[in-house]
């Protein structure tokens, strides 16, 4: 009895780790000022969803964790965001590298253009994780199996992902995500073009996949957010207006803002 | 809570919906109690015969109710204060239908009361004690309809009066029993119609709480002395 409480305790202790720090975050696309003065402390080994209405900087916020928006030219990110104590905008830091350690799944399903086990086996080639063949092999099962499709496509490895179901092509894309052993997974709507039976499988997935990793997921879908995160993050206007236990943010939020939009108020 | 309307305006006409349903079932409560009390006090069988029919409409509505707040999460799946809106909308109107089953069972004792002595002196008390039930169901529906969590507590404190007086009618009927043992059966009945209405008070506490719940999100603390104590304090029979 004493090592199960313990074994509780511990757990509940470890989960409060804080794997992705935010401080001060600010984002400009141009003269447009995205993210205004963004503090967040992200849960280790649990699901935080962030919601909000269109363009209010969840998605741009999302893709400064893995410096996605070092792409776009005009884009410009202050401020720190720490990954396990690490500035991940620090000039040491490769972003490719970066972006092994947080894996990103996108809100339509993109395979490669290449079979099923080369879609997945890319990304674990590119980082040197496999001295061979069969451990090449191990990694794809694993990856299948954690992204729970292995068992729909084992038969058939080698012909095109892109063959695949959608919400099949979506669990490919993180089981490929997860095939490079991240950390961290960033989701972006990553069920809003899937039907509502691949959409529960991949909510499933996400349940299980915070045991292993620390899950970020931008989602439109209110019930979603309730449904799998523990942790919500409402963005208004480019601000966090509020972060708490999604628990008390569904039933008894602080702020008469998130109130508005969670009950379908303001849009 | 929200003053502002959904973007969805079918969504503010179903919770507007659900909560007139709780109103009238309110209203047909206040009628049951005060309509219950009189036949009572008038030996009216005709008014208390009425009150046991009438039980059906309550108890219709609050089927109604159950069924509305079962569509309504169903399909707008409600959060925050429209969650605890029909969350306290559903609890509110299972206890609007326990008052009026006690309403309706003050009628029908009051049909056999009405065949027997009539036990002097207790009227009055009893009298003022239903009155004192449904000023704080009036009040209490009040505060949940302006959602004003200082009413509701209010209301709340008032339930201990309701109490006492409860304890105090009990002494009165074992007197009475005591005194001459043909009282007995009448002071039964006139003792399970006072408990149904202390237990009404309790219900029209327990509405209360959904208003402070549904305000702020929390249930209050249970700062209220309970102040039935017939059935923990032994001296209470000693008469």
């Amino acid at each position: 009895m004493l090592d199960t409480t313990q074994t509780l305790l511990t757990e509940r202790t470890m989960s409060k780790d804080i794997k992705i720090s935010a401080k001060g975050v600010d984002v400009f696309y141009g003269d447009t000022h995205a993210i205004k003065n963004v503090d967040l402390e992200i849960e280790n080994k649990a699901v935080t969803a962030f919601i909000g209405p269109s363009g209010c900087g969840k998605s741009t916020f999302l893709r400064c964790i893995n410096r996605m928006n070092d792409t776009i030219d005009i884009c410009r990110v202050t401020g720190d965001i720490l990954l396990e104590g690490q500035d991940i905008y620090a000039k040491s830091v490769d972003p490719v590298q970066l972006r092994a350690r947080v894996g990103m799944v996108f809100q339509k399903p993109n395979p490669f253009p290449k079979s099923i086990y080369d879609n997945v086996a890319y990304g674990p080639t590119i980082h040197g994780l496999a001295k061979n063949k069969a451990e090449l092999d191990e990694i794809v099962e694993q990856s299948l199996r954690r992204a729970a499709i292995w068992d729909e496509v084992k038969d058939r490895l080698h012909q095109p992902g892109t063959g695949l179901s959608g919400g099949q092509q979506q669990r490919l894309c993180i089981g490929r995500a997860i095939a490079t052993a991240p950390e961290v997974l960033l989701m972006d709507e990553p069920c809003s073009a899937l039907d509502p039976i691949a959409t529960a499988q991949v909510e499933e997935l996400i349940d299980d996949l915070r045991q292993n990793y620390t899950v970020v997921i931008v989602t439109h879908s209110m019930q979603q957010a309730a449904r799998v995160s523990q942790k919500t993050a409402f963005f208004h206007l480019g601000n966090v207006v509020e972060y708490g236990d999604t628990n008390k943010i569904f039933t008894n939020p602080e702020d008469s803002r998130t109130e508005s939009y969670i009950t379908g108020r303001i849009g | 809570m929200m003053d502002q309307e959904h973007i969805a305006s079918a969504f503010d006409r179903d919770l507007e919906g659900v909560q007139a349903l709780i109103m009238q079932m309110g209203g047909l409560v206040e009628t049951a109690i005060s309509d219950a009390a009189r036949a009572l006090e008038m030996r009216d069988t005709e008014l208390a015969e009425q009150v046991r029919r009438n039980d059906k409409l309550i108890d219709a509505l609050e089927e109604q109710v159950a069924s509305e707040v079962a569509r309504v999460i169903a399909v707008r799946a409600p959060t925050a204060g429209d969650l605890r809106t029909v969350l306290s909308v559903l609890k509110i109107s299972g206890n609007l239908e326990r008052m009026g089953d006690y309403a309706k069972n003050l009628g029908k004792r009051t049909s056999v009361l009405s065949e027997m002595p009539a036990i002097t002196g207790t009227g009055g008390a009893l009298r003022r004690m239903t009155q004192l039930v449904n000023v704080m169901l009036k009040d209490a529906l009040d505060a949940y309809i302006q959602r004003d969590v200082e009413l509701a507590e209010d209301v709340r404190q008032r339930d201990s009066e309701v109490d006492q007086m409860y304890n105090a009618l009990f002494r009165e009927f074992l007197t009475h029993m005591m005194e001459d043992p043909r009282n007995i059966t009448a002071c039964m009945h006139l003792h399970f119609i006072a408990k149904n209405v202390e237990r009404m008070g309790d219900h029209v506490t327990s509405i209360c709480e959904q208003v402070v719940y549904l305000v702020t999100g929390d249930m209050p603390d249970e700062g209220r002395e309970k102040q039935d104590r017939t059935s923990t304090d032994s001296a209470l029979g000693k008469v």
